[in-house]
This record gives C-alpha cells, sequence and structure tokens, in this order.
C-alpha cells in the first residue's frame, strides 16, 4: 500500500504495539506473515498474484471444459454408435431437422418465454409492495418471497406435484366450487410453466423492485398533481422507468427456466421434455457425446442471445425514453 | 399521497404471497396423513412417516455427506474468492474488465452444461475421485458469488480509517485485524453462507458427477419422489422446508445478515 510508505510512523507508539504482538509465537508469526503480505502487496504484481488462483481455477475447470464440450461438438459425430472424426455440423443439421428434436427446441423456448412473462406478471404488485409499501410490508414480502429459496427445487416442484396431483390439493378446492372433473394439469407443460414461474419469481421480483425504489417520488407525485389516475401513472411512469429491472429480471428467468431441469422432469414426466432432459438422454442413456455436447452449445447460444436481446433492446429503448422525457 | 399502496394491491399481493407459499406448506400437510398414499386434506394423524425417514440411513448419509460438500466447497471457494476479491479492488490489476468477465462467465452458462462439459473432461482425464470432482463443480459455481459478495463490501471499506490507524502506530497486522476485517466481515459471511446453501442445494451440477457412494440430498430426494408415493416423501420434503426455516433464522439472528442482501 504505497501510499503509507510517504507517512512517518511515530517511534513512540509503534515498538508498544509491535511488542505486545511479539510476546508469543504466534505473534510473531501473524507479525512476520502481515510484513510479507505488506511487501508483496506493495509490488506492483501484487494484483497479479491475489487475483491469479481463482482465475486460474476458473480458466482450467470452466473456460477448458466448456471449449472442449464445442469443440467435440464441431469435429466428431456418432454413427450407427461409432464416433466418427473430422469437422462436422452434422450435430446441428440433425438437431434442427428432426421434428422430436425440434418440437422440443421450441417448447423449450416457449416455456421460457412464458415463465418470463408470467413471472413478471406477478412480480410488478409484489415488487411495488417491497418499494413503496410500509417498512412492515416490504419486510414481509421481501422473506416470503425469497425464504422459498433456501428450499430445495426438487422439494418446491414435488410440493407442487401434491397440489396439482389427482388426489391434491387443486382437486380439493375445485370440488368445494362444484366442480367435480377438475382439468388435468400434472405431466403437462401447463403443471412445467406453474412450478418455473414460482420457482424462478424471486428473480424477477428483486431487481424490478430495485429498479422502482430507484424512481424518484417525485415523479409519480408529479403524474398525479397532473391528473394521472393510478393505472396511468403504473403504466406511464413506473413501467416505462422500471424497465432496466425488468430486463435483468427476464433474461435471469429465461436462462433459468430454458436449462431447467428437475422442474420439467418432475411435473412433466416423460410428456414434455426440455432441452436439458434431452442433454442428459442422449449423455447417460443414448452415449451419443458429440450430438449431448451440439445441444448443450445450443443450449449456451440461447442463453447468451436472450441476455443479449433482453439487456441492450430494452436498454437502448429506455435510454429512448428517458431522453424524451427530458 | 401518503397510501402509496392501494387496497387492491394489497389483496392482489396477498393472493399471490399465499400461491408462493402453497406448495411449501401442502406437503407439510400432507405429511402426517394417516394413509400409505398421498391424500389432501390430510385423514387422520401419524408421526410415523418422519419416524420412518429419520431412521433411514440412506437419507442420513446423504444429508451428512452433502454438508461434508457444502463445508469443503465453501471453505475453498473462500480461499480462493477473497484474495481475488481484494487483487480485483485494492490493486490495478491489468485486464480487470476481462478478468471480470472471466470471473462471473460461471453465472451465465446453464449449471447443466457446466456439469455435462466437467464430466467430459473428467473422463478424457481418466480421473476417478469423484468427491473431489464434485467439490471442483461446486467451486466453479459459488466462486462468482463469493467474490461479487467479499469485492462489494471490501469496495465500501474506509481507507481513512487504515490510514489513521497506522499514523497512530498500528502494524499492519493490527490495522488488518482491528480495522480492515470488522468492515469486511458481513461481506465475507454473507458470500460464505451463499456459497454453502449453492452447494447444498445443487442439483444439475451434482447430477452428473456424484455416484452412488458420494450422494448429495438433491438427487437422493429426486430419486425418492420418482420411485415412492406414500407420505414419507412429504416427510422429507417436511424436514427440508423445516430446515430452511432454521436456516432463514440463524441467517437473520445469528449472522445479522437480511436475506435480501444475501440474494442481491
Amino acid at each position: 500500500m504505497s501510499h503509507f510508505e510517504s507517512i512517518d510512523l511515530p517511534e513512540r507508539a509503534t515498538p508498544r504495539v509491535a511488542k505486545r504482538g511479539a510476546d508469543t509465537k504466534l505473534g510473531a508469526f501473524a507479525r512476520w506473515a502481515a510484513q510479507a503480505w505488506e511487501r508483496a502487496t506493495s509490488t506492483r504484481m501484487a494484483g497479479y498474484l491475489l487475483v491469479a488462483p481463482a482465475v486460474l481455477f476458473l480458466a482450467v475447470w470452466f473456460v477448458w471444459p466448456v471449449l472442449t464440450m464445442v469443440h467435440l461438438s464441431l469435429t466428431s459425430r456418432v454413427v450407427d454408435g461409432v464416433s466418427v472424426e473430422g469437422f462436422t455440423l452434422e450435430n446441428y443439421v440433425r438437431l434442427f431437422s428432426s421434428d422430436l428434436y425440434f418440437r422440443i427446441l421450441l417448447r423449450t423456448v416457449r416455456i421460457a418465454l412464458l415463465t418470463s412473462l408470467f413471472a413478471a406478471l406477478f412480480a410488478y404488485p409484489l415488487a411495488i409492495a417491497i418499494a413503496r409499501g410500509g417498512p412492515t410490508l416490504a419486510r414481509l414480502v421481501t422473506i416470503t418471497i425469497l425464504a422459498p429459496l433456501l428450499v430445495n427445487v426438487v422439494v418446491r416442484s414435488y410440493g407442487w406435484q401434491t397440489i396439482l396431483n389427482k388426489t391434491g390439493a387443486l382437486a380439493w378446492v375445485l370440488k368445494m366450487f362444484g366442480i367435480s372433473n377438475p382439468p388435468v394439469l400434472l405431466y403437462t407443460e401447463w403443471a412445467v410453466l406453474i412450478a418455473c414461474v414460482h420457482v424462478y419469481l424471486p428473480f424477477m421480483v428483486m431487481p424490478i423492485a430495485g429498479a422502482i425504489g430507484r424512481i424518484d417520488r417525485s415523479v409519480e407525485e408529479a403524474a398525479r398533481v397532473a391528473g394521472a389516475t393510478r393505472p396511468a401513472v403504473l403504466t406511464r411512469v413506473i413501467l416505462p422507468l422500471s424497465m432496466p429491472g425488468l430486463a435483468v429480471g427476464a433474461s435471469l428467468v429465461f436462462s433459468l427456466s430454458a436449462a431447467a431441469y428437475v422442474t420439467p422432469q418432475i411435473l412433466g414426466g416423460n410428456f414434455s421434455p426440455l432441452l436439458g432432459t434431452l442433454i442428459e438422454q442422449q449423455i447417460l442413456t443414448l452415449n451419443d457425446w458429440p450430438f449431448g455436447a451440439a445441444i448443450s452449445t445450443l443450449l449456451i447460444a440461447l442463453v447468451l442471445a436472450a441476455n443479449l436481446i433482453f439487456l441492450k433492446l430494452v436498454s437502448r429503448r429506455f435510454a429512448r425514453w428517458t431522453a424524451g422525457a427530458r | 399521497m401518503n397510501e402509496t399502496v392501494s387496497l387492491p394491491l394489497k389483496i392482489t399481493v396477498g393472493v399471490i404471497l399465499a400461491l408462493v407459499v402453497a406448495p411449501l406448506l401442502v406437503p407439510v400437510l400432507m405429511s402426517i396423513s394417516d394413509t400409505p398414499y398421498i391424500v389432501f386434506p390430510p385423514q387422520g394423524f401419524t408421526l410415523k412417516w418422519y419416524g420412518e425417514v429419520l431412521a433411514n440411513p440412506e437419507a442420513r448419509g446423504s444429508f451428512l455427506f452433502s454438508l461434508e460438500l457444502a463445508t469443503i466447497v465453501t471453505a475453498v471457494s473462500l480461499l480462493l474468492g477473497i484474495p481475488c476479491a481484494a487483487g480485483l479492488t485494492r490493486h490495478k490489476v491489468p485486464g480487470q474488465d476481462a478478468v471480470l468477465g472471466l470471473i462471473l462467465s460461471p453465472l451465465i452458462v446453464p449449471l447443466i452444461v457446466t456439469g455435462v462439459a466437467l464430466l467430459q473432461v473428467f473422463a478424457l482425464m481418466g480421473w476417478r475421485s469423484t468427491l473431489t470432482q464434485l467439490v471442483i463443480g461446486h467451486t466453479v459455481v459459488c466462486l462468482p458469488y463469493v467474490i461479487r459478495s467479499v469485492s462489494a463490501s471490501l469496495l465500501l471499506v474506509n481507507r481513512n480509517l487504515e490510514d489513521a490507524a497506522a499514523v497512530l502506530g498500528a502494524p499492519p497486522h493490527v490495522v488488518a485485524i482491528k480495522v480492515i476485517w470488522p468492515q469486511v466481515r458481513p461481506g465475507i459471511l454473507a458470500g460464505g453462507t451463499f456459497c454453502f446453501i449453492v452447494s447444498f442445494d445443487d442439483y444439475p451440477v451434482s447430477m452428473w458427477l456424484a455416484d452412488g457412494n458420494h450422494f448429495p440430498v438433491p438427487l437422493y430426494l429426486y430419486t425418492i419422489v420418482e420411485r415412492s408415493f406414500d407420505p414419507s416423501i412429504a416427510a422429507i420434503a417436511s424436514l427440508m422446508i423445516f430446515f430452511a426455516l432454521l436456516l432463514v433464522l440463524v441467517i437473520e439472528k445469528v449472522f445479522g445478515l437480511s436475506l435480501a442482501r444475501l440474494a442481491s
């Protein structure tokens, strides 16, 4: 820390503190370690040295594996159970030309988009309550939204199974209203959608609540004074100004639900698999690594595309809106 | 405009919160049903399903293994993450943006893909050490959270206090322990806690790397949800929910962290 060096430490104070530290072997060690640390951190290499272990770890155990996988999807294909080497786009062609696989891809995108949409619809009232409600209400909503994150996703999905079951809670509630033939939801796309919205809702609520919290209250008051009704304030002030939060939430929820595995498996059964299930089947059941690698690469591309679209488009539009408002 | 939250909004919020809580409450209700199958509303009252679960050696084995795994992962992540956060916030690291991008990239790539990519390179290397592989996989996922959380608290450290302590004669290790540590403690605690939870709850990475002798809780829960239909699953689910509530209490009361801070 170079800015220390220009300061002369008072002679009187230093030895007293240092001696107390040196009384024990542990103290001597601590002093030695701290001095060594200080020497190391005052060099220009210090930043590198501190950052290096984590960066190396991620380069070896994250970047390298992912690149290896992308490489595999382009250089190998399985024909009649035997893998053939050499550059190929076969794995990707198969993914898009086969009706079965293409339907799974479409279903994944559909579920991810619908999950983001419904999560946003449910998130706004909650986010407004967190950002604009009194402290008690805000705290109640925050804890109720976040606490389920600590409950394992298998348990949360199972919870929906107990509700949507033929002898479950929903059927019982509907029977009270005189509907004795409740719609079958379990093991359909609807069940997957409902559970995904529930599981990923917190990731939508928190960014939107943050964005609403940053809106200057006087903007809303000005709109009210100028005669805007409550719905008008919501759609023409809060909604546009909270777009950055919505963009973050939507890209998070889209990414998480597109890659969901547990929830579709438990609630969709074998009838509505998503890409995650397809990867698992290709690799663990059929042992077709190159094709599994191609689906994985596509899933990464899907998530990256969603992030770019949500964040870039919405932030550009947001810039235009705020520019117009000034 | 004092009343910013109108009554219709309050009612809407109430209904949504009820829907959020329902899938956690229903299994708890069903777990006390004295029937050999799942039924709502529960019939009779029994705690025998809880007894069965607690006496089950597989369930206990998985729970202990997950605790062990999450503890190791948290230790490794803090060991790698704290110096990295210090380097990024207190020193000029050339190519800082690239480094940050690399560190946060595991948060973007789907976990299921991270897991399968790791399985592939482990297979290429012909390496069979399940515990180490699980620790590596979980650390890849947890490290970004730790670095983000610790960096955030390091950025808030008041450098003037350090200078003041040094001027008054405190040697560097005393400054580190008495001045810097109290200021970064909440960030390290939050990062470590979050890391522990993420590792303990991970399914999509473990599903590729685990084996029968190293079987984390989420995988165990999944297998019993798939294969059995009596209320003992509801009992396990309830135990996990109680465990999560306990965790909320520990985080809020003992550690003095708010849940909102953990999630941000």
